[in-house]
């Protein structure tokens, strides 16, 4: 008759555990007071000291509202920043990728911020940020933070090999020293096969792009002459260390195997270096940064503005308040902090002299002027997500047509591009 | 060996006097052909499954023949376009090639799984106490272990740097496979999927049957052999006939699973290189959630159930043929 | 029966242990296969982070730290996604349960017209599309208020589990002798009041079996759990959790494989204690199947 017993049990259990359920759901959602705040911000968007001293001087600045700062996973966050939008008690303020803003814009569930643009001093946004930021005219995503790539480069092994890294001016320089730097077990640069956002800057250098627009209809243009120059640059960098021609810069993550000290040069945002410190404490102060080299001397390399801006969903409850957080946080006296606390790009041009100080910021300045964005339409999202230029590059790489594999790419792209529109 | 072996599991269906009889005996006995009762007791399961899955169901259906996106979702009128979505899914070449790929997936990893399977279970019955433990624990621990846990370690094991598969490879002599890019090339993305989804899938196919094999009384193996059977022999004509309908529940099972296998793929290729890997619910949800063509994504997703009910209808049937007899 | 199995082994040649040697060594490489990835997940749990990728792996390493574990135990709400996960698939679980054992009770042992398909019904349930379903239940879920509840979840996972369930022990139901009943009947018990003292104990293996298949596949759910719970960020699950270790440089596998390990093993654990309850009850349950 244990059976029994067990069978009392399980019932017992089962109505406690549904009605902690119902109890738990009731507590959390139901204090909908007026002044209650939701902000999503994405993991390892900002330091959890930054998030305090914010969070403190805030609250003390506003003592009507009540925040709440939520951090998000990237894994996901597309389906979670959807079924924020819909929902009818969305967070008030979410923070999105910048080159994602535009599918949301268009879908109706943002609120229009254009008339606030003077307000937040728009005038001297980055480009990189605001221009992702709209859609048709007007202004939806405030530009929040951002990061470019720039060389990490390991300055024992460049002394070693007589390389000078303030010599490295252009791509022909850069090969040299690379090819230099790629001896003895040591990767002149560890480049994997699919990083497709140094792969963008190469191909803006030669005057190409990832796609076109002609005609009102977005057409992927890897086949372009001068895209595919770009792509013969990186196969000729890559094939200078030991990256993986089939996975991304995430997998291994590649701070994690630059810190095993086989490795001369990464292609990464400068907070990569902090990591690359934290797994092997011996290469700290061993790491310097250099804006990545151009086609000519005259200029550093066209280089990705990757970054976030902040969007105050239209079903927010709270949009006034969460209004003031997105002038708090995208304002000049934080946005100074932030950038140095996180080896950030400011959002606005005016502020770069805030960063002077730290090398990795100073190197990623000087590349964030030839800053670009992806782009702007609310197809980009579908093709990141599905990426044919990831399986482009690893086809061209392992000796695929190149030529071929580019216009089989571009198709993809295209399909992508216009299959949201 | 076996034979003897076969009786030590204890069961409880062993304490049965014979034969199990008929049912309907049962129900005959207690006179309730027709009263509340079973009505009663099977409520709340068709309660909860109209409510919870043909609603919805008919929601998804409702959206395959509107135009449904994002802003729709946020605004909720959406517009009927009757069979557009349809015509736009079936006239796409790349559909077609994706419903290929998807009955090659299905078919390559459900023959894998039932031959693997098979074997293992009847090895298992032919092994001592504890090795038997041993394979039905390692069976039950690979079963358990979390999908994305276990496609993160496939992933690393054919990494082209740091794989163990390519470092196992080359350390044999096959110096081709120094770096060799597993998931630059289609088919090869393919086969460590199939790989992984066999691999995930064996060990419940592989217990149920090794259960199904220790119902089978002894005595008909010895019959047969004294009947001078050889051991394939025996197998044939009167292991598997007596294990039958098992074998066709777990090849039903596997079917529907495969045809809806989505996390692997997801985790691991994101249905490339290309489109090498994309079978139907990975077309599904790189249309609907990717793309936010929650329409189009629905379609296929009907068109999914469609012809996964085309490949089991047989087995329906014949199911429905078989309860009538009860 | 069982003095023959004991004396088995002493009156084995060397022959016949010979004769064995393949099918011992079947059983050795089954083990290995099915353990090797487990294994590598439990040991990369344990390696320091620069040792989980390199050009020269170790199949035992040569350093061991239960940083990860630290990590993981100390991730945010560790102890409270710990909770909503037992919360939901237990909750789950449990409420499949009864609902299927009384819709295997009258299917199994009781005519009545409908029978054939709603038998039918069950296995089309089976193919729901689940993955495409997600958008009508968020609709569904948003106009009745049950966004953002663990309730919602615990119902999407039992509908998972339910046909499954039902099919399983529907089998498991139609091998227990009806005489059995039938005597406690005479004896003065009701219907049920006989299924309930006599059947009941023997279907233990068969609710093990089909507790477990559920209790798998709700615990690792991530779409929905990611998808329906949204502001309420108390109410997150596991499977959710586990994706925390990823961030903008890459995922943290050391502290991904040791919360993955930490989140087996419940499951591990109730198998390999149950393991002989299980194998009986999914063969007995099938055998009708």
């Amino acid at each position: 008759m244990k059976l029994r017993l067990l069978a009392g049990v399980s019932v017992l259990t089962l109505t406690t555990a549904l009605s902690a359920c119902s109890g738990d759901a009731s507590g959390g959602s139901g204090d909908g007071g007026a002044s209650s705040l939701t902000v999503w911000l994405m993991r390892d968007s900002v330091s959890a000291a930054f998030q305090k001293e914010f969070t403190t001087a805030f609250t003390t600045a506003h003592p009507d509202i009540d925040l709440t700062i939520q951090t998000q996973e990237w894994d996901g966050i597309g389906q979670k920043v959807t079924a924020a939008l819909a929902s009818n008690d969305a967070p008030d303020v979410i923070e999105v990728g910048n080159t994602q803003v535009a599918q949301y814009a268009q879908s109706g569930g943002l609120l229009d911020l254009t008339g606030k643009k003077a307000d937040l001093g728009g005038g001297t946004w980055l480009k990189g940020l605001a221009e992702p930021g709209s859609w048709e005219g007007k202004q939806y995503g405030i530009p929040y933070y951002a990061a470019n790539r720039v060389v990490v480069y390991r300055k024992d092994l460049f002394q070693r090999a007589g390389v000078d890294p303030a010599a490295l001016r252009t791509r022909a320089q850069w090969l040299a020293a690379t090819k230099k730097l790629n001896r003895g077990g040591h990767q002149g640069i560890y480049l994997t096969g699919q990083t497709w956002y140094a792969l963008a800057g190469f191909i803006w250098d030669e005057g190409g792009d990832l796609a076109v627009r002609k005609g009102g209809r977005w057409q992927g243009a890897l086949d372009t002459p001068q895209a595919l120059a770009g792509m013969e640059f990186y196969q000729e960098l890559q094939a200078l260390g030991k990256g993986p021609k089939d996975a991304d810069e995430a997998n291994p993550p590649q701070a994690e195997v630059m810190a095993e000290e086989k490795v001369a040069q990464i292609i990464s945002v400068p907070g990569g270096a902090d990591i690359v410190a934290e797994q092997n404490p011996a290469l700290k102060g061993k790491l310097g940064f250099l804006p990545i080299p151009g086609k000519t001397a005259d200029r550093p390399g066209a280089v990705f503005t990757g970054g976030s801006d902040l969007v105050i969903p239209a079903a927010s409850r709270h949009q006034d308040a969460a209004y003031t957080f997105v002038k708090e946080l995208t304002g000049d006296t934080w946005q100074k902090k932030l950038a140095l606390a996180m080896s950030y790009v400011p959002n606005k041009t005016s502020l770069a002299s805030a960063v002077a100080s730290d090398p990795g910021a100073a190197a990623m300045a000087a590349g964030a002027a030839q800053g670009r964005a992806t782009p702007n339409t609310p197809g980009w999202a579908a093709v990141e997500a599905e990426n044919p230029i990831k399986d482009y590059m690893t086809a061209a790489l392992t000796g695929g047509d190149m030529k071929r594999e580019a216009a089989k790419a571009s198709e993809a792209m295209t399909r992508a591009l216009n299959s949201a529109s | 060996m076996s034979a003897v072996r076969e009786h030590t599991v204890p069961r409880p269906a062993r304490r049965r006097p014979g034969r199990t009889p008929p049912p309907p005996a049962a129900g005959r006995a207690c006179g309730d052909r027709g009263g509340p009762w079973p009505y009663l007791l099977v409520a709340p399961a068709v309660l909860g499954m109209l409510y919870l899955l043909l609603y919805p169901l008919a929601r998804a259906v409702l959206i395959s023949f509107q135009d449904f996106r994002l802003r729709e979702l946020i605004s909720g009128n959406a517009r009927f376009v009757g069979f557009a979505n349809y015509r736009t899914l079936l006239t796409d070449p790349r559909f077609w090639t994706v419903v290929r790929r998807t009955f090659l997936f299905m078919a390559v990893n459900v023959v894998l799984i039932m031959a693997i399977a098979l074997l293992v279970a009847l090895m298992t019955q032919r092994l001592g106490r504890v090795w038997r433990t041993a394979v039905l624990s390692s069976l039950v621990l690979a079963w358990a272990m979390p999908v994305v846990a276990a496609t993160t370690v496939f992933q690393w094991l054919f990494h082209s740097e740091f794989g163990v598969v390519n470092w196992a490879l080359t350390s044999l002599g096959f110096d081709s496979f120094e770096r060799y890019p597993w998931f630059a090339h289609g088919t090869a993305a393919f086969a460590i999927l199939v790989t992984l989804v066999v691999w995930q899938s064996v060990p419940f196919a592989a217990i149920t049957l090794y259960s199904a094999l220790t119902t089978v009384p002894a005595e008909l193996h010895e019959a047969a052999r004294i009947d001078g059977a050889g051991a394939v022999r025996v197998l044939r004509s009167v292991t598997l006939p007596m294990i039958r309908p098992i074998v066709t529940l777990v090849w039903c099972l596997e079917v529907i699973w495969t045809f809806k296998a989505f996390v692997q793929i997801w985790v691991m290729t994101k249905g490339g290189p290309g489109d090498a890997t994309t079978i139907l619910p990975v077309y599904a949800v790189q249309t609907a959630l990717s793309s936010q063509r929650y329409d189009l994504g629905s379609a296929a997703s009907m068109v999914t159930v469609v012809l996964m009910s085309g490949v089991l209808v047989l087995y329906f049937r014949q199911m429905f043929r078989q309860e009538g007899e009860l | 029966m069982s003095a023959a199995h004991a004396t088995g082994p002493v009156r084995r040649t060397p022959a016949a242990q010979l004769r064995r040697l393949p099918l011992h060594a079947g059983a050795a490489l089954t083990v290995l296969i099915c353990l090797f990835p487990v294994y590598w997940m439990a040991v990369t749990a344990f390696k320091p982070s620069r040792d989980i990728q390199s050009a020269d792996p170790r199949f035992v390493p040569h350093a061991w730290t239960l940083d990860h574990f630290r990590t993981a135990v100390q991730a945010d709400g560790f102890a409270q996604f710990w909770r909503n996960s037992l919360l939901v698939t237990a909750g789950a679980v449990l409420l499949s349960l009864v609902v299927a054992l009384g819709a295997a009770f009258a299917v199994a042992r009781m005519r009545w017209r409908g029978r054939r398909q709603f038998v039918l019904a069950v296995f089309v349930a089976q193919m729901a599309p689940w993955e495409s379903l997600i958008i009508p239940v968020y609709i569904i879920a948003r106009d009745t208020g049950m966004l953002d509840r663990l309730a919602t979840l615990t119902l999407i996972y039992f509908m998972v589990t339910l046909p499954f369930t039902i099919i399983v022990l529907r089998g498991f139901i139609a091998t227990i002798p009806a005489e059995l009943e039938e005597a406690a009947q005479v004896d003065g018990c009701t219907r049920l009041g006989a299924f309930r003292r006599v059947a009941f104990p023997l279907l233990a293996p068969g609710l093990m079996a089909t507790s477990l298949f559920g209790f798998i596949t709700a615990w690792n759910e991530f779409a929905y759990a990611n998808f329906l719970i949204i502001k309420n960020q108390e109410n997150r699950t596991l499977p959710v959790w586990l994706s925390s270790f990823q961030n903008t440089f890459g995922t943290d596998w050391g502290a991904t494989m040791a919360a993955s390990t930490l989140f087996a093993l419940p499951a591990l654990v109730v198998f390999l204690v149950l393991q002989r309850h299980v194998t009986s009850g999914l063969a007995a349950g099938a055998v009708k199947g």
